[in-house]
């Protein structure tokens, strides 16, 4: 099976340790990113996998195989880097066949090889040009014919996306995701844009600090969150974020802030006895009301802006001194919205994080 | 003990992997003890009664000797003196002229005048030593040459240029910049080139002149480049182009144009004086290199800019 | 800028003054070598008594035919060229591996090894100890003595390592996973894509290789071995004794003057042939390219 697995891999420069003991099993076929912040060690543990950066302590395993101490060339996995590494001397035909030609491929076969990923990738046209003669989407493309023509077992992306413009990138990430159900090669994708984690992924794994956070599907990082971190590192605009007390009154629990009370989900790790305890509340954006509904809490907001997508809107407002976003529909027209003066929420759309460590309370992992 | 097999481990594995570089690294580093730190061992003749048939190593030790017997000739104390003074000259008269010449060059609008004028000053550059004193010698000569013609019309009789003491410094320093003038203003018009235009096109509104725009925007945006620069031919101060003396002096003219190392080759490969001869390069080389660590300091306190 | 109308008159009359001064700068450079190929072309007895000017008097190419009789001159010619070409291929060979070693991160002790090359700049055993030192290794008197003994220089080692240094680290990565060795990363990613530095280097070899003559002259004996320089300092000798020339030469159609000046002009022909090539490698980068930002 040509899956990968990494088992407690650390990666240390001198005594400074960048990657604290990773665990990862990347199944076969199976498209996994990775995500973080810069310097949180992504990049560097994709380059372990690659064998360009060495290990320091732990193992990696390809198709069954440690690849420990197997040189880059001999792991059998290519990779697409972020400014592409294309060769400025040699046109599109040469760059994409330079793996094959320095492993002495037969002139027939190399041929055949490079019309054939050309043909997949619509550079068939552009054979003769010379990067320089590219446009950015062009270029990428000639980037990952270049891994695909060595058939590899894993591909590896470190991101490939983010030297575009925003337009080439939404496009370039469908071509990536459908190349990856045309090939089903296993794919391991770098990127610190959480939109491309979530369109691309099977899975993604949440870094921080040399360390992963979550593992899980785009929907499962996005229905529930480990902690805060992952919370509002997924999903765009961003978490809103309230810190508040737990006040238990009668059977149920509320979240007290400044001189606001919501009433909060049923919880099996909250109970009466948390009264007084700091929490952090998260709220999606897309998760607010502007209108009232029988079992909601409301909140008084003054409206600082309105900032309109189109069929969707954002509404910009301030709560407890700081910034709160809500995304809301349109139909159509803004009018309805400028009068908005409450915002109004439903319990099972709050997510509560311990206000010292930030983990979520009720994580479906953990009660199992 | 685990640490230590690791790490050899470590290296082991890392020279299985690695050696290509270390091989492409190897001619040069072989190279580079062969031909020049070998001569710094050698340079251990500075100390020795030095005997050919000894060898470097085998002549015996005698301290300072040498050092004493420099310091006691004349020629030599002459020499150090010369190569002081003509290093003074260079950087008096030959370290500006490029830097005007760039500024000349700048106010010139015709391109193409621009381009075929800088294509002409830049070709002394590629001439050798060797040429430019043919050169020098036959435009000096008393009789045949184009400057004692010259002066002939105006009724001078014919100067004996080469064999007037006198007459060397100018003719050595005019022979420099004529050869290295054009070429290192290619260093000032890079400089020039970086000055942001709308610095220019401000002034332009603001009603300059082009002569104040030179010294008011032009000069203070090149002093950067200006000081490093200095500083270099700080560090090179002793580097007189000692082929050119070799080739324009006569015995009539050593009064003025002996330098040190004319004198270490008299002395060492047409005498053969070597371990007197080393001595002197060794004295030579010390104080080149402490002008050279000065100068790089320098550089890094003014502008943070390592030469190296 | 360049719309002389929008000029005040005092600028209009500064830019003109300047262009005058700048051509009369560039007539005085260009002087010299009209003035020699004019005494090379002149007669011997016109060269002696000093009425050349500007053209040839009493031109004839009686210098030139003395020259290019002489076995030695074309010898001489011949070896420039095997030092010249040897000594640049020499260069390369040593240099760019060097450079590329230098340039990879995983070199171990690569302070060390940097430090190695940097320090020759900064001190040198000078003169005698180097001569001695070329003696004791045998290589007086020899092509490849010449050849080898000056072919690393620290300035150029550094300027190239720069440059790789300059280029990104992925394309040596890329080239690693395609399965190349780092002979073949050297070859065929980083050399292609460092011509202009390549070029740089190989220009500076060329031309101290064509112009060295200082220690071709103290190293090689054998007037067989001698370059073209140290021919013509044989003659230009003469000419630093201003008293004797020899009488028969007085009425004859060439003289020592038109001869060395014959000399000079053909030492000088392949470097003007040279020159429209060089001329799009001179900027900053020439110059200020061992100065690390």
């Amino acid at each position: 099976m040509s899956g990968v697995t990494l088992e407690k891999i650390v990666k240390s420069y001198g005594k400074i340790e960048v990657v604290h003991g990773i665990d990862l099993v990347v199944a076969e076929k199976e498209f996994v990113v990775l995500v973080g912040p810069s310097g949180c060690g992504k990049s560097t543990t994709l380059r372990m996998v690659a064998g360009l950066e060495e290990i320091s302590a732990g193992r990696i395993t390809i198709d069954d195989r440690v690849v420990n101490e197997v040189a880059p060339k001999d792991r059998d996995v290519a990779m697409v880097f972020q400014n592409y590494a294309l060769y400025p001397h040699l046109n599109v035909k040469e760059n994409i066949a330079f793996g094959l030609r320095i492993r002495k491929e037969s002139k027939a076969n190399i041929e055949k090889q490079v019309a054939e990923v050309a043909e997949i990738l619509g550079l068939t046209e552009y054979l003769e040009r010379r990067p320089a003669d590219l446009s950015g989407g062009q270029r990428q493309r000639v980037a990952m014919g270049r891994a695909i023509v060595r058939h590899p077992k894993v591909f590896l992306f470190d991101e490939p996306l983010s030297n575009l413009d925003a337009k080439l990138r939404t496009q370039m990430r469908a071509e990536i995701k459908r190349l990856h159900k045309r090939l089903g090669v296993t794919s391991i994708y770098v990127t610190h844009d959480q939109v491309e984690a979530m369109t691309l992924a099977d899975r993604i794994v949440v870094m921080c600090d040399g360390r992963i956070e979550q593992v899980g599907t785009p929907m499962d990082l996005f229905n529930h969150p480990k902690n805060l971190f992952v919370a509002s590192f997924i999903g765009s605009p961003p978490m809103n974020q309230i810190q508040a007390e737990v006040e238990a009154s009668g059977d149920k629990l509320f979240a007290k802030f400044g001189a606001h009370r919501l009433e909060l989900p049923m919880l099996h790790e909250l109970g009466a006895n948390d009264h007084g305890r700091k929490v952090t509340l998260g709220i999606r954006p897309e998760h607010i009301m502007t209108q009232a509904d029988p079992d909601t809490d409301a909140i008084e907001v003054e409206l600082d802006l309105i900032e309109t997508l189109g069929s969707e809107a954002l509404l910009h407002t301030t709560v407890m001194g700081k910034p709160f976003v809500v995304k809301t529909e349109t139909r159509g027209d803004l009018s309805h919205l400028e009068n908005v003066r409450a915002l109004h929420f439903k319990p099972d759309m709050l997510k509560v994080f311990d206000g010292v460590n930030g983990d979520v309370f009720d994580h479906p992992e953990r009660l199992k | 003990m685990a640490n230590l097999s690791d790490k050899s481990r470590w290296l082991l594995r890392h020279f299985r992997r690695e050696w290509q570089i270390y091989l492409m690294l190897a001619p040069a580093v072989i190279w580079f003890l062969t031909f020049l730190y070998t001569p710094m061992y050698g340079l251990q003749v500075a100390f020795k009664d030095y005997s050919i048939f000894k060898g470097v190593a085998g002549s015996p030790w005698i301290g300072f000797e040498h050092f004493q017997t420099l310091f006691d000739n004349d020629d030599f104390i002459r020499s150090l003196k010369n190569t002081a003074i003509l290093s003074a000259y260079n950087l008096l008269f030959a370290f500006p002229a490029p830097i005007i010449l760039a500024l000349m060059f700048n106010e010139i609008l015709n391109q193409w005048y621009k381009k075929g004028a800088q294509t002409i000053v830049y070709l002394p550059h590629f001439i050798s030593t060797v040429i430019l004193a043919g050169i020098v010698l036959t435009a000096f000569s008393p009789s045949a040459g184009i400057v004692n013609t010259v002066l002939g019309w105006f009724g001078v009789d014919p100067i004996y240029f080469m064999s007037k003491p006198e007459w060397f410094r100018p003719i050595f320093i005019g022979s420099g910049i004529w050869q290295e003038a054009g070429f290192s203003s290619i260093v000032f018009l890079a400089a020039i080139a970086g000055v942001n235009p709308s610095l220019y096109e401000s002034a332009v509104v603001d009603g300059a002149s082009r002569w104040q725009m030179m010294w008011k925007i032009t000069i203070p945006s090149i002093l950067p480049t200006i000081l490093i620069m200095l500083i270099i031919r700080i560090g090179n101060l002793l580097e007189v182009s000692f082929e050119l003396v070799l080739l324009l002096y006569q015995p009539a003219t050593y009064v003025t144009a002996d330098v040190v190392n004319t004198f270490i080759y008299r002395q060492g490969i047409q005498s053969g004086q070597y371990d007197l001869a080393a001595a002197a390069g060794l004295f030579n080389a010390v104080v080149a290199f402490i002008l050279v660590m000065t100068a790089n300091a320098l550089s890094k306190r003014f502008s943070r800019t390592s030469l190296w | 800028m360049a719309n002389m109308n929008l000029y005040s008159r005092g600028d209009k009359f500064f830019v003109r003054i300047n262009m005058v001064l700048v051509g009369l700068f560039t007539l005085a450079t260009l002087y010299p070598f009209i003035y020699i190929a004019a005494v090379s072309l002149s007669s011997g007895m016109a060269a002696r008594s000093g009425v050349v000017v500007l053209t040839p008097v009493e031109a004839t190419f009686a210098a030139y035919q003395q020259i290019l009789v002489d076995p030695d001159f074309w010898n001489s010619y011949l070896n420039t060229f095997i030092y010249t070409i040897g000594g640049t291929i020499m260069s390369l060979l040593l240099v760019i591996p060097a450079a590329y070693a230098l340039s990879r991160p995983q070199l171990i002790g690569r302070r060390f090894w940097n430090l190695m090359v940097a320090f020759t700049m900064w001190f040198n055993a000078g003169m005698i100890p180097f001569w001695l030192n070329m003696r004791d290794l045998g290589l007086l008197d020899s092509y490849f003595g010449i050849i080898i003994g000056f072919a690393v220089n620290a300035f150029n080692i550094i300027l190239l390592r720069n440059f790789f240094e300059s280029i990104p680290r992925s394309f040596e990565e890329a080239a690693r996973m395609d399965g190349a060795n780092e002979f073949q990363v050297l070859w065929k990613v980083f050399i292609p894509l460092s011509k202009p530095a390549i070029a740089t280097i190989t220009l500076f070899c060329v031309v101290a290789r064509w112009n060295g003559f200082f220690w071709a002259m103290i190293l090689l004996q054998d007037e067989g071995k001698i370059p073209l320089q140290v021919y013509l300092r044989k003659t230009i000798a003469e000419l630093s004794d201003d008293h004797e020339f020899s009488s028969t030469l007085l009425s004859s159609l060439y003289s020592a003057e038109t001869v060395n000046a014959a000399i000079i002009v053909c030492s000088i022909i392949p470097v003007l042939l040279f020159y429209p090539f060089i001329q799009k490698y001179f900027n900053k980068g020439i110059l200020l390219g061992g100065v690390k930002e």
